[in-house]
């Protein structure tokens, strides 16, 4: 599988509808057409207009209302896919269309045996980002011409904080993807990254092209920037959030409700050891601490929970943001986690959702690991 | 339930009392609730300790027991027993250490006393988390199986089996007897050793208990000592798999002589008449020694060494395998010249270095030699060295048997691996200790003897296998039961998402995967409770009896209030 | 019953009674751990020696199904429908093993001071005392060639010293009769005196020592508490290692030597970091598979490795002058401070006693006979010779010999059992 635009082989040129939706809706309908899908998981404008949802779609006409690239990302599509096949794969062949961040974390949720890929298709496509929840149900349509604008240059700055520091816009790690980047007025690059994929391909009648170089200088553009961004990002964050009082700090606004954690999809728990009874003890409990500290804020454990949720799936963090988007408090949580999962995976050299055969980190024991914080050499 | 915990303090002579203020404790720690008894003895762990503590727990009718002694290392099982005599559970002990963590290493005596009092605390709070729980004992099963049916494999068969022990013996090829198959004769007696295996070899096919399986490969072993379960597939008669439940599982597949083909100065491989030892030992056995062209030869030079350098470490044998071809040659082309090339002269032990000394004479001859190069001349083979003094010398021989370095078999690694034991450095089997623990592994249950472990001699590898023997014999003793661990890992269902993270760190395969259900479970008469599953369980499905969050949790805060 | 308390009778003994067998371990000495308590380090991974069979002595001390028996020694064995009776004639401690707290204070008052045995002679020790810091079972002993009281003195110094009277000085010598099914012979090894080869000075010159003396001065419960002093009082500069010393009379090779002599000589570079080290060796005898390693390890550096003969070691000005033959007989000399010699292994002195009283047979160089039946028996069916009293050996060797005579006991003799 491949995972960096230097592997792509070659791409599809797939004849530009209108853009990049268009196209996709288009190439998703063929497939209907032709029986390679029997269903389609997309999202869709909700009938309201003012937000979107996935949809798991029969009916082709209705593709023509599907929106694959939303301008928010709404529940993350690693844990509708999850919720989709956790108990088995169906008979119908579904294929998935989502965001890159989507895609990885719904292949990190098959290595951990709670999403089910054998009749899904995995479709992505490059992302230019997503606006922040809030701003966009604060106004609906303005949101919507924010993000339209800033997909078109790539321009994120108006986009949310995570977005704009993501290296993973371009990522391939499904079955198959459209590249935004390196296509034109005529053409939209479709590659293919897996056996499956280039079945698809050559069921619907189409050929795999040459790279394109065009698309491989982009991607090293837009890439180049964000990780210049990135860097930018890490030193100031860094002094914000390191060291206990710090990450205190910026946890003070948080009530407990745990939301980061019910929507980010690698939280898959079914019932979240910190909602649990662990963590709930007898009222002389929280009194004896009282009296020993002086004064106990309560609920506690806000702390405990962030860091132990940390524990538990930081190796597994793709970055998505849905924490961010979901926190009533405002606190920067997403970035917290992707500050905090970055060096925590660059240990273990590990890309979370890159591909399906990289095993965990916890799983796997290497005799000569980790000897630099050996204390005596 | 309403608790009554006896907390019982012991001054281990003058050991404890000498710095732990016993009185001040026993007044901190008699207040704490749910203490109803807090008192002190002389020597808890003497037979009048032992008994006046069984009384006291009946008398006051304590459903806790907290006792501050000294290492559990050294008297857990002590206490255990006495709760069981007077009908308590032994779980809910807890068993605290003041002595070498706490009056051995203290300086000053208030200090002591006071961590000596938070000590007890500590253990106050978690043992009344503590619940029953229930020993259950199995026989074990004592059978044993063996992995690789070479002389060690046969001797450890022979040792082993009886009416009351079947031995599983598996061999990959379809013959048993190894690499002592190819000996003719062996040192330093010079006795024809085929006759010896083939004796061998026959007690072992008539035994009523061996069960020989050849042409058969070890696929897997779960379990662990007194219950494994290995399964083994015969590569013939349609690929049968058996799955054999033993006691003890005991690896001697042997070595195997590198290749000195990728050492270029030899030329084995390019020039003709270049052996290497098994080869020479081969053509000894067919009773024929001769060059290619069917002539006998008349000089032959023989390279120790081969390869010592690469592997790094003395093959042992070949010293003296070289002497003993000198004495084939002697026997079968008496007037060859040999000459032994060697580097040291490595003949340890009282017999070897006679044997030497009967061995050279006017036809064989040492060479301390170094930078040895085999190349092709006109007259025959020549085998250039540097001597003693440094300076360049040349022999020409009819013939050269290179004395290659033996190294570790190609499926050591994943027999290795299969049974869960490491490597050493070089490739072979590693012990469990170089000195105290030559046959035995870091896995319980699990030895090795013979080359698998090391290059050796024959009556090396046969006290090997002996020795293994002992091991097994003195423990896995038919009937005897086997307590199975208590402190298992218990997975709860409900709570389990079925991600099988505990599943891939479980080192005795312990926890399957129920996939109708989608959740795990444990088998806990394996399980052995060491953990892995409960830290790598994210859920908190996975914990372990006698080590849960709770009792943790309690015995931190208690600790560092 | 296991004859010989050393490492190999001890591992014997242990494994026995893990069988649920009755053990009767009979020892020489008053104390266990044979010769590798000695020592302080063990190679190949330099792992500290009493470290490695402390817990194995705690086991054996504790041990319900052992009987252990110092001082005690087989004065005469005959057969039984089961196996053996064999008398032991055990000699009086004169100190009450329960009673005794291992306080020492008994030796203070005690006025007979000679060289203590366990020390090879580097120190003194009193008529009653233990043989070093550290050995089990921590209680001492009185040794009657010493004692005045048993010269005919009357003196009660160390009964009055003790606080516990735990001294008894009418203690008798007992005999005793026990019925054994199988005898596991486990005695160990001497060193030879290699003063009998005037050229290298043993005994002669002061600061020549063997490889027991050598090891006795490093070890840290020593004579010197581990400080590598020569005779004087003086650090030494520079050492010679000298290996196979007396393999040409005694026609073998002791296997063990080339190994400890490495150990020996990072002994001397971690005491003494610029020590000059020359060792002489004939052929480098390392086999097995991290032997090799070790050596390595051990000869990084500035150790000066000389392959000699004819080698001679005489008194001079400036300290020792060895003289040697190098290849092409040239003739060199060198000057050390120390000199360190390796005598080869020999069978212990009382061996052709012992081989009498158990019947076995002994071959031509002394040690006691491999027999045919297995890879651990004597001539004589029943009985087993493990370790080092069967041929010089290492460590692991002998462990797993000891191993081994527990299986042939264990295997032949599986129908009822305890």
């Amino acid at each position: 599988m491949s995972n960096s635009v230097g592997d792509e082989t070659g791409a599809v040129r797939l004849a530009n509808q209108g853009g990049a939706s268009a196209t996709l809706i288009s190439f998703l309908k063929q497939g209907m057409d032709v029986g390679v899908f029997d269903a389609v998981l997309v999202p869709m404008r909700v009938p309201a207009g003012d937000a979107f949802a996935y949809v798991l779609i029969r009916d082709i006409a209705l593709l023509d209302d599907a929106c694959p690239l939303p301008p928010i990302v709404a529940v993350q599509g690693g844990k509708v896919v999850s919720r989709l096949t956790r108990l088995g794969n169906g008979d119908l062949k579904v294929v998935a269309v989502m965001r890159p961040c989507e895609l990885r974390a719904t292949i990190e949720l098959a290595k951990l045996g709670q999403t089910n890929l054998s009749n899904i298709t995995l479709v992505s496509m490059d992302c230019p980002g997503a606006l922040a929840l809030a701003k966009f149900i604060k106004d609906p349509e303005g949101g919507t011409e924010i993000f339209e604008k800033a997909a078109q240059d790539w321009r994120d700055e108006d986009l949310r904080p995570i977005c704009q520091i993501c290296h993973h816009a371009t990522m391939i790690s499904g079955d198959l993807h459209l590249g935004l980047l390196g296509g034109d007025e005529n053409h939209l690059l479709l590659i293919s990254n897996s056996e499956k994929g280039d079945e698809i391909v050559r069921r619907l009648g189409l050929t795999i092209g040459e790279k394109s170089s065009v698309r491989v200088t982009e991607v090293q553009r837009v890439t180049q920037k964000r990780l210049a961004k990135r860097e930018e990002w890490r030193s100031e964050f860094e002094s914000r959030v390191k060291g206990i009082s710090n990450l205190i700090n910026s946890l003070e606004t948080c009530i407990n409700c745990h939301n980061c954690m019910r929507v980010c999809p690698l939280c898959y728990c079914r019932l979240c050891y910190f909602d649990s009874e662990n963590v709930r003890h007898p009222a002389d409990d929280y009194i004896d601490q009282a009296m020993a500290k002086g004064s106990l804020r309560l609920p506690p454990g806000t702390l405990l929970f962030h860091l132990g949720r940390m524990t538990h799936m930081s190796l597994m963090c793709v970055s998505c943001g849905a924490c961010e988007d979901a926190c009533p408090a405002s606190i920067p949580i997403a970035q917290i986690f992707s500050f905090v999962a970055d060096k925590a995976q660059r240990t273990f050299d590990y890309v979370p959702g890159r591909c399906i055969d990289d095993a965990l980190p916890l799983t796997v024991y290497r005799e000569n690991e980790l000897h630099e914080v050996d204390e005596d050499e | 339930m309403t608790k009554r915990i006896g907390v019982f303090i012991c001054e281990c002579g003058t050991n404890i009392s000498d710095k732990i203020d016993i009185n001040k404790v026993i007044e901190e720690v008699a207040s704490l609730e749910d203490v109803v008894v807090a008192e002190s003895a002389k020597l808890l762990c003497s037979p009048e300790g032992r008994i006046s503590l069984e009384k006291r727990i009946k008398q006051e009718a304590l459903t806790h027991l907290v006792v501050a002694a000294c290492s559990p290392r050294d008297h857990q099982q002590t206490f255990m027993s006495v709760c069981k005599r007077a009908g308590m559970n032994p779980y809910l002990l807890q068993l605290v250490n003041i002595r070498e963590q706490c009056a051995w290493i203290t300086e000053d005596s208030a200090r002591a006393t006071e961590k000596a009092i938070r000590m007890i605390r500590t253990a106050i709070s978690r043992v009344r988390y503590h619940v029953r729980l229930e020993k259950r004992e199995i026989v074990v099963n004592s059978d044993v199986l063996v992995v690789g049916g070479g002389i060690a494999g046969i001797e450890i068969s022979l040792m082993l089996a009886c009416p009351d022990r079947t031995v599983y013996l598996v061999e990959k090829s379809t013959i048993l007897g190894g690499m002592a198959r190819r000996f003719e004769r062996v040192f330093p007696g010079m006795d024809k050793y085929s006759e010896v295996l083939e004796t061998k070899i026959g007690r072992v096919l008539e035994h009523q208990n061996i069960r020989v399986l050849t042409a058969s490969d070890l696929e897997q072993i779960i379990g662990f000592y007194g219950n494994f379960e290995a399964r083994v597939r015969c590569k013939i008669e349609g690929e049968v798999t058996r799955n054999l439940n033993v006691g003890a599982v005991v690896l001697t597949i042997g070595s195997q002589p590198s290749d000195p083909s990728g050492i270029e100065k030899y030329g084995y491989g390019e020039i003709d008449n270049v052996l290497t030892a098994l080869e020479f030992e081969e053509m000894n056995r067919s009773g024929q020694i001769a060059l290619c062209n069917g002539s006998l030869p008349t000089s032959v030079a023989i390279v120790h060494c081969v390869g010592r350098e690469e592997k790094g470490y003395c093959s042992e044998v070949c010293c003296m395998y070289a002497l003993k071809f000198a004495r084939y040659l002697r026997e079968r082309v008496p007037y060859a010249k040999v000459s032994l090339l060697y580097s040291e002269m490595c003949i340890p032990g009282k017999t070897y270095q006679r044997f030497c000394e009967e061995t050279l004479g006017d036809n064989v001859k040492l060479v301390r030699s170094s930078n040895v190069r085999v190349w092709e001349k006109d007259e025959g083979k020549a085998v250039s060295y540097l001597d003693e003094g440094g300076a360049e010398q040349t022999l020409i021989v009819d013939m050269v048997i290179l004395a290659p370095a033996i190294e570790p078999t190609s499926d050591a690694r994943r027999i290795a691996e299969i049974a869960g034991i490491p490597l050493s450095i070089d490739g072979f089997f590693a012990e469990q200790h170089e000195k105290l623990g030559p046959v035995a592994t870091s896995k319980e249950g699990v030895f090795i003897a013979g080359c698998a472990q090391g290059p050796k001699s024959i009556s090396d590898t046969l006290v090997q296998a002996d020795a293994a023997a002992g091991l097994i014999l003195s423990s896995l003793v038919p009937g005897r039961r086997m307590e199975v661990e208590a402190e298992t890992s218990q997975i709860l269902e409900s709570f389990c998402q079925g991600c099988r993270s505990c599943i891939s760190v479980c080192s005795y395969g312990a926890i399957t995967f129920d996939e109708r259900m989608k959740v795990a479970r444990v088998n806990e008469v394996i399980c052995r409770g060491c953990g892995n599953c409960a830290a790598s369980c994210p859920s908190g499905a996975a914990s372990i009896r006698h080590s849960t969050c709770d009792q943790i949790y309690q015995e931190i805060t208690e600790a560092t209030r | 019953m296991v004859i010989g308390a050393g490492i190999a009778g001890i591992e014997a003994s242990l494994l026995l009674s893990k069988a649920g067998r009755k053990v009767y371990l009979v020892e020489k000495c008053s104390f266990v751990g044979g010769t590798v308590v000695k020592f302080e380090n063990v190679f190949p991974n330099m792992e500290c020696a009493t470290c490695m069979l402390a817990p194995r002595q705690q086991d054996l001390l504790q041990d319900r199904n052992i009987e252990l028996l110092t001082l005690a020694q087989v004065a005469q064995v005959g057969t039984s429908p089961e196996g053996f009776t064999v008398q032991i004639c055990k000699r009086a401690r004169y100190v009450d093993i329960l009673a005794c707290i291992g306080c020492g204070t008994c030796y203070e008052p005690c006025p007979v001071s000679a060289p203590n045995e366990f020390e090879m002679g580097l120190s003194q020790s009193k008529a009653i005392s233990i043989p070093c810091v550290g050995a089990l079972p921590n209680v001492p002993v009185i040794d009657k060639e010493r004692c005045v009281r048993f010269a005919g003195k009357d003196c009660r110094a160390c009964k009055d010293a003790c606080a516990l009277d735990a001294i008894n000085l009418d203690q008798k010598d007992e005999m005793l009769e026990l019925r054994v099914g199988a005898i596991i012979v486990a005695t160990g090894f001497d060193t030879w005196n290699v003063g009998q080869i005037p050229r290298y000075g043993y005994g002669r010159h002061s600061d020549i020592y063997d490889a027991l003396e050598f090891e006795r001065l490093f070890a840290s419960n020593g004579p010197t508490e581990g400080r590598i002093v020569l005779r004087s009082g003086r650090t030494p500069r520079s050492a010679a290692l000298v290996h196979c010393v007396g393999r040409e009379e005694k026609g073998y090779c002791s296997a063990v030597c080339c190994l400890y002599l490495l150990k020996f000589s990072h002994y001397l570079k971690s005491k003494i970091s610029d020590v000059k080290i020359n060792e002489f060796y004939t052929d480098f005898c390392i086999p097995g598979k991290s032997h090799q390693r070790f050596f390595e390890r051990m000869v990084k550096g500035d150790i000066n490795l000389i392959r000699a003969s004819r080698l001679e070691v005489d008194d001079c000005d400036n300290g020792l002058v060895v003289r040697y033959d190098t290849g092409g007989g040239k003739r060199n000399e060198c000057v050390v401070d120390m000199v360190i010699l390796a005598p080869p292994m020999q069978p212990r002195r009382d061996t052709p006693q012992l081989a009498k009283i158990l019947g076995i047979s002994l071959d031509d160089k002394g040690f006691f006979v491999k027999g045919v039946a297995s890879s651990v028996s004597s001539s004589r069916s029943g009985i087993y010779v493990v370790g080092c009293a069967q041929g010089p050996k290492s460590i692991e060797e002998s462990v797993a010999e000891a191993q081994a005579a527990v299986a042939d006991i264990l295997s032949s003799s599986r129908s009822g059992g305890l």
